[in-house]
């Protein structure tokens, strides 16, 4: 078992830099979800962790071996690819026990690992099947089942669950969470989907364009984003933005007025507030108004859709919507803590 | 059952025809096998039309199994000629392939030129072949020796090194017109053609092949042979099957290149030796057929099941 360093690592594809310098410290043990818009290079800078791609400059360690020039078998790396890439004509045993074979495992030991490693995933009845006779999941248990049995220090997962449906997807993330919590064994894990990053990890890291655009635990990020782009991709549905206008001492957004002290000078700002922080209010206490344009029902919950006075769409979350009709005007408040400011021009949040 | 009258009448005149197109050659094959037929007989003139009043029962058949000396010959050399093809256009093709298919400037061209032997005539190439390159003479065969030859005549003048050399001898093109080895030049010749055909079938399959799966193995530490001999070659199987196939129908009946390189002298096989036997012996020629027929099916029962096992895993 070991942690997982990175130093300014970059990779480019002849003069197209995809990855810009990254900077990351895994702890040993924790599982760490990099998500991101996609094409941000997230597969990219799993594969370069696996030694999949080679790394243009920059330093990637894991454990405090700097393995840059480690063959990626070497590394102490599994990989969970998202179409699986079992080998399709071998038996399930033989794929899992195909990396042991390669190393030169003995038998029984081979044997042993295998056993287990499909009693842990419930595939111990397909063991003599090709994958081609296993359903989707089954597969996916596979692919799992391979990356244990070589007892890694890290694991990498690239989006494996996006070829399952919602059912099967929700369950497998289930037991990939249970799996964490009984090897407790490093785990780099991508996603486009942002429950499974909330859900899964101990630590998310949020990509854009090659860069690191914030880092944090999974509740830190929800509250604290660092700026408007991790704000607006944690969270469903996305935060709520609102272009403010300044007055002496706060700032409006068409209602009554916002007053703070932000500790920087800064001309223009977007106020973030997220659908489910804004709570129904009269109209003298309402920090921001809308009439109801397009009613969502969820069934645990209800997402109103409503445009301001000045043509801002935006989203409110309702437990029930009551007695309210489409067309009607509905007033809104929020506590302070939960009114986010960012700087129109960088992004950056302010305080 | 009505849903299939109409596509059944639809399909009847085509199936028909098939049929007649197959059936009537063939029984005429088996009717001529089984008389006395001859195009010229000075001696007997009533053996040169086909009748039933020449019957000669098994005599025929008798005569190719165990009078006729090139009939052993001949199927031995059938299969020793389709065997060896087959091997060889497989390995080259495979290796071929495997070389083609990374990415290298000139890619597109270099494709395009390992698929030209494919388009040139089997007549043509087997001309050029014995004419430019396996003539002991002119070719490049006699060149190659005659310079190799030179070479070490010029190294038997140097003082110490030339008495090493001048124990080596003079080394002699080799015919390939002659009895043992104008299988040979066969072999070569139809390998040099029909390899692209190998090599075109595994390429469009290595390009299907999926490159996560590879990935996969990288990291499980295999290397590139052991990449090849689980992944690559398994993935192959179809294509190799098919290859095998549709190459051991087509050359079971190679003419062109043996009446090019030695008329028949020391390399003949079936085909060849029917044709011998049609130019007055029908009787003989029919009955080498119906062999024939035998052995392109024993070959395609044993290609079948093999291709059926490929196309079931
Ligand atoms: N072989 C390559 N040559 C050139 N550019 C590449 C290559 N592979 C990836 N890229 C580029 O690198 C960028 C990052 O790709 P990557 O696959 O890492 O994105 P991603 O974040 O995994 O996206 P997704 O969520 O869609 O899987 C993309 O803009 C892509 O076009
Ligand atoms: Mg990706």
């Amino acid at each position: 078992m070991a942690g997982l360093t990175i130093r300014d690592a970059r990779k480019a594809y002849g003069e197209t830099q995809v990855i810009h310098g990254i900077d990351l410290d895994i702890a040993d043990g924790d599982f760490v979800v990099f998500v991101g818009p996609s094409g941000c290079g997230k597969s990219t800078l799993l594969r370069m962790i696996a030694g999949l791609e080679e790394v243009t400059s920059g330093d990637i360690s894991i454990g405090d071996r700097v393995v840059n020039d480690v063959a990626p078998a070497d590394r102490g790396v599994a990989m969970v690819f998202q179409t699986y890439a079992l080998y399709p004509h071998m038996t399930v045993y033989k794929n899992m026990a195909f990396g042991l074979i390669q190393a030169k495992t003995p038998k029984d030991e081979i044997d042993r690992r295998v056993r287990e490693a499909a009693k842990i995933l419930d595939i111990e009845n397909y063991l003599e099947r090709t994958p081609r006779a296993l359903s989707g999941g089954q597969r996916q248990r596979v692919a799992i089942g391979r990356a244990i049995v070589r007892e890694p220090d890290v694991f990498l997962f690239d989006e494996p669950l996006s070829n399952l449906d919602a059912a099967l997807r929700g369950q497998t993330r289930l037991e990939i969470a249970r799996l964490h919590q009984r090897l407790k064994t490093t785990i780099v894990y991508v996603t486009h989907d942002q429950v499974e990053a909330m859900t899964l990890a101990d630590k998310i890291v949020v990509l854009r364009d090659g860069l690191i655009e914030q880092y944090g635990a999974p509740m830190e990020l929800y509250e604290n984003p660092a700026n408007k782009f991790v704000a607006e991709f944690i969270g469903s549905p996305s935060m709520n933005f609102f272009e403010a206008s300044q007055e002496k001492g706060g700032f409006s957004i068409g209602g009554k007025k916002v007053s703070v002290k932000l500790s920087q000078e800064v001309n223009a700002i977007d106020i973030g507030i997220r659908p489910e922080h804004l709570k129904q209010t009269t109209k003298q206490k309402a920090v921001l108004s809308g009439t109801l344009d397009v009613v969502e029902q969820l069934g645990d919950h209800v997402l109103a859709h409503l445009v301001t006075g000045q043509g801002n769409e935006f989203i409110a979350k309702f437990e029930t919507l009551g007695d309210i009709k489409l067309g009607d005007t509905l007033h809104f408040d929020a506590t302070k803590e939960n009114i986010h400011f960012f700087d129109k021009t960088s992004g950056a949040r302010l305080v | 059952m009505a849903k299939r009258t109409l596509p059944r009448l639809l399909q009847a005149p085509a199936v028909l025809l098939l049929l007649l197109w197959m059936l009537i050659p063939l029984s005429m094959t088996l009717y001529f096998s089984f008389i006395r037929y001859v195009l010229n007989s000075l001696r007997k003139p009533e053996w040169t039309t086909p009748s039933l009043s020449n019957w000669r029962g098994l005599g025929n058949y008798e005569y190719v199994l165990f009078n006729a000396k090139d009939f052993w010959f001949a199927v031995q050399n059938s299969v020793f000629i389709v065997t060896s093809i087959l091997l060889l256009t497989v390995a080259l093709g495979l290796a071929i392939a495997l070389l083609v298919n990374r990415s290298f400037p000139g890619r597109g061209i270099v494709r395009v030129l390992i698929i030209s032997p494919f388009f040139v005539m089997p007549a043509v190439n087997a001309v050029l072949w014995i004419n430019m390159i396996l003539d002991p003479v002119l070719g490049l065969n006699g060149l190659a020796v005659e310079g190799l030859n030179g070479l070490v005549a010029g190294l038997r003048e140097f003082p110490l090194l030339g008495g090493f050399f001048s124990l080596w001898p003079e080394i002699e093109p080799i015919s390939f017109r002659a009895t043992q080895t104008s299988a040979y030049a066969v072999i070569m010749m139809v390998t040099w053609q029909w390899t692209p055909f190998a090599v075109l079938i595994f390429m469009t399959s290595l390009q299907s092949e999926d490159q996560q799966q590879k990935e996969a193995a990288i990291l499980d530490g295999a290397n590139a042979w052991s990449q090849f001999r689980n992944l690559t070659l398994p993935h192959l199987a179809r294509p190799i099957a098919i290859v095998l196939m549709i190459q051991a129908i087509f050359h079971l009946s190679l003419y062109a290149e043996i009446e090019i390189v030695s008329r028949g002298n020391g390399n003949k096989n079936l085909p060849y030796l029917i044709g011998d036997f049609a130019t007055n012996n029908i009787g003989a020629a029919s009955a080498t057929g119906i062999f024939a027929v035998i052995l392109a099916n024993i070959v395609a029962i044993f290609l079948i099941r093999m291709v059926g096992k490929s196309l079931m895993d």
